[in-house]
């Protein structure tokens, strides 16, 4: 029977074959349509990032923008430049990458317990919660440019609100010359945390509304109180969520580029001045292209190092 | 319905065919039709009106009187776009037909050698050098054989002051001299009211390198030497004036301390707000605001004083420097060529006209060009406005570098590191000699 068995299957493979040979080709995934996608994204990234490396070797500036493939070649003279020590115009690379590094994570770490606080308040059903939930986003929505006038007119020294409320208080001098020197720092982070937090917000409300009610009531009936709940429920079940919340905040603080050049104009103080405002300047206002790109490409590398190992650790590919 | 394709074919070609014609069509009507792109400043406080004016009255009129030319405009308001359209431009070789660059701006344009060097023929059709101010074409071109640009509107600095401020200190007329201003401003300040003799701005961007070079020339100094080959910035003079406008603060209390964090937005509103008795590096721009302010009445114009501090008279190498020469010019990149660049020229020769130059005057403050503009005209017919003539008719030119760009932007980091120091008590007189001399090494890196 055993033998009939074989002989059946061997000549039903031969005669499905062609069938399955077809099946299979139609199967096979169909690479060539992801084509467009690939070109737009050679178009659109690849090749600007050539460019960029290719730049950052050479001599690019106003006298030579016009015919910019044959900028003299440097070699490695920008990038030891972008690694020198800050010049009359404010900060080295090195010192805006440390201010970058520091204002994206302190805000981050500042924003994510307002936001999570925030989104716990509005979770529960009660009167009027539409409207709280819109007023939390009125930060979040109003455009960055208005933010960071006001922010400014606020940071005025001498006149300025804050100033004016701190004296009062007896907290800080009228002149606290926030707009200027080390305090500038703080004024952009405290404009930034005040108008980045209900980014936070709005995904930790997103991320609870996933979580099952079903998860709370058998914590209750084990005799969960409401902390107990919140740090062995809510917590564990936000994390995937929260962990790309902390890992996009990160990333667009550290890009932040709008709120310090409209908050302290150009140059700013060498505290406030972050790598993408640098960059900036020396480009594009100094028409220093060559070094500009360097700096760029140091701090792609460098940020490349922790956000790999912050995807690896969050694990988010996976959790997601 | 059911698209085999033979029928995807079949519409495919269909539509292909029939859009052919339409198609050529189209390019047939347009190759008559010459399009010029203007890239145009405007002030951003009054971006509407200035708008329009191009989108009512001069693109109209200039296509009514050259049928074949069609007229498209965009505008900027600061110097980032600027900068940016002209970055693009150079290195696409593609944009605006027409840019309109703010004077200090066109050595760095000259430097990319994407415009035109205006030829003979070419400053013909615009109606000959001889219509403008010489002084404005100063900043044309390194020489008069490589000129690239054209004037079309000059802003000439004046000093801005206030009238009853002056009253009430029994100050009769304005000062002339860096003396008496000190002096001026000193009986005008009462910082219990607020009330302060003048005003500074180290943070704004481009205010600072002003009246730095300002000051300068006028106790003989320059920022760069007369090839254009070394820079000075860390000289006597230079150093003198730098520590001069600071002192205002420092030494003589005649501005207010939190004048340290001040962009020249932030000083104009003091003005406005009637607390300060003068404000030099001001333009006739400033009007329509002044006009709506708290000084509406009080306020006039004199020439900014040409005397150093602590001096009867000039050094025998000063210059009087009350203005720099200052406006806007007009520049044809090199990719614009033929019927364009004529179509270009024209477009020049029209928006630099009497007719064009008074209404630009009227409604957007900034004064003509065209020597013949100021003739029976009423508006100019005030003390304020020959204030401003004269002012120009002694403006100096700002050295026509390349490199001048980077210099406005390193002396803006020289000027916010001192008031930092300043407003953190850590500022020393040395500090500014320091500081210059760093900001003379990064300037000489970027001269040829």
């Amino acid at each position: 029977m055993a033998g009939n068995y074989e002989l059946a299957d061997s000549s039903t493979e031969q005669a499905v074959r062609p069938r399955n040979k077809l099946q299979g080709k139609r199967n096979r995934p169909p690479y060539w349509m992801i084509l467009p996608a690939l070109f737009l994204l050679v178009v659109i990234v690849v090749a600007p990032f050539l460019v960029s490396i290719y730049t950052s070797f050479t001599n690019l500036d106003q006298y030579t923008i016009s015919n910019w493939i044959h900028a003299p070649f440097v070699g490695l003279k920008n990038y030891i430049s972008a690694l020198e020590q800050g010049n009359a115009l404010g900060a080295s690379s090195l010192q805006s990458l440390w201010v970058s590094i520091s204002f994206s994570l302190l805000t981050t770490i500042l924003i994510t317990p307002i936001g999570i606080f925030a989104a716990l308040i509005v979770n529960k059903p009660f009167q009027g919660r539409a409207f709280v939930r819109t007023l939390f986003l009125l930060p979040y929505v109003m455009p960055v440019f208005v933010n960071a006038i006001t922010w400014r007119m606020l940071f005025m020294n001498g006149w300025g609100m804050i100033d004016r409320i701190l004296s009062v208080l007896h907290l800080a001098s009228q002149n606290t010359f926030w707009l200027i020197g080390p305090n500038s720092f703080w004024a952009m982070c405290i404009a930034d945390v005040w108008s980045s937090w209900p980014f936070v917000y709005l995904m930790v409300l997103a991320g609870l509304q996933g979580i099952s009610e079903d998860l709370y009531e058998s914590a209750y009936l084990d005799g969960a109180n409401s902390t107990r709940s919140f740090f062995s429920i809510t917590l564990p079940m936000l994390r995937p969520i929260l962990g790309l919340a902390l890992l996009l905040s990160t990333l667009n603080h550290f890009n932040n580029f709008t709120l310090p050049f409209i908050m302290f104009g150009t140059p700013p103080s060498p505290q406030a001045d972050v790598l993408p405002l640098n960059i900036y300047i020396t480009s594009f206002q100094t028409f220093n292209f060559g070094l500009g790109a360097a700096m760029s490409l140091i701090t792609l590398v460098i940020m490349l190092v922790p956000a790999f190992f912050y995807i690896r650790l969050l694990r988010l590919g996976e959790e997601m | 319905m059911k698209l085999t394709k033979k029928t995807i074919a079949s519409l495919i070609t269909l539509s292909v065919a029939s859009a052919l014609p339409l198609s050529a069509s189209a390019a047939t009507s347009s190759s008559k039709i010459v399009t010029l792109n203007l890239f145009v400043a405007t002030s951003s406080s009054y971006e509407a009106p200035e708008t329009a004016m191009y989108n009512k009255v001069f693109i109209p009129e200039f296509e009514r009187q050259n049928p074949g030319i069609k007229v498209n405009f965009s505008t900027y308001n600061s110097s980032t776009q600027e900068n940016t359209e002209l970055q693009t431009s150079a290195a696409t070789h593609q944009g605006p037909s027409i840019f309109e660059f703010g004077t200090s701006m066109v050595p760095t344009a000259y430097a990319t050698n994407m415009f035109h060097v205006l030829s003979s023929r070419d400053w013909a059709m615009i109606g000959g050098k001889n219509k403008f101010f010489a002084a404005q074409l100063k900043m044309s071109g390194p020489n008069p054989s490589h000129y690239i640009g054209v004037p079309d509107m000059m802003l000439p600095f004046s000093m801005l002051y206030n009238k009853a401020l002056f009253r009430q200190a029994g100050i009769s007329s304005p000062p002339t001299t860096w003396t008496q201003f000190v002096n001026d401003a000193k009986r005008i300040t009462n910082p219990s009211k607020n009330q302060w003799g003048t005003v500074i701005d180290p943070e704004d961007s481009y205010d600072p390198w002003k009246v730095g070079w300002q000051l300068t020339r006028q106790m003989g100094g320059n920022f760069l030497s007369g090839n254009l080959k070394t820079a000075t910035i860390d000289s006597k003079p230079s150093i003198q004036a730098l520590t001069f406008w600071f002192d205002w603060v420092t030494k003589y209390h005649i501005a207010s301390p939190n004048d340290l964090t001040y962009k020249s937005t932030d000083a104009m509103s003091a003005f406005e707000s009637g607390n300060i008795g003068m404000a030099i590096l001001q333009t006739a721009t400033a009007i329509p605001s002044l006009k709506t302010s708290k000084v509406k009445n009080e306020y006039a114009f004199a020439p900014i004083p040409d005397v150093p501090f602590g001096m009867k008279s000039r050094p025998a190498n000063g210059e009087s420097a009350q203005t720099i020469v200052s406006g806007q010019d007009l520049a044809i990149p090199k990719y614009v060529t033929g019927a364009q660049y004529t179509a270009a020229l024209k477009w020049i020769k029209f928006f630099t006209a009497v007719k064009q130059e008074q209404m630009i005057f009227t409604h957007m403050g900034y004064l003509p060009v065209n020597k013949s503009a100021y003739s029976n005209f009423k508006a100019f017919d005030t003390p304020m406005m020959k204030a401003f003539v004269k002012s120009e008719l002694g403006a100096d030119p700002t050295p026509f570098s390349g490199a001048w760009g980077n210099l406005e932007v390193v002396y803006a980091g020289v000027t916010n590191s001192i008031a930092t120091q300043i407003a953190t008590h850590t500022f020393q007189e040395s500090n500014i000699a320091e500081l210059l001399k760093s900001a003379d090494e990064q300037v000489q890196s970027s001269l040829q």
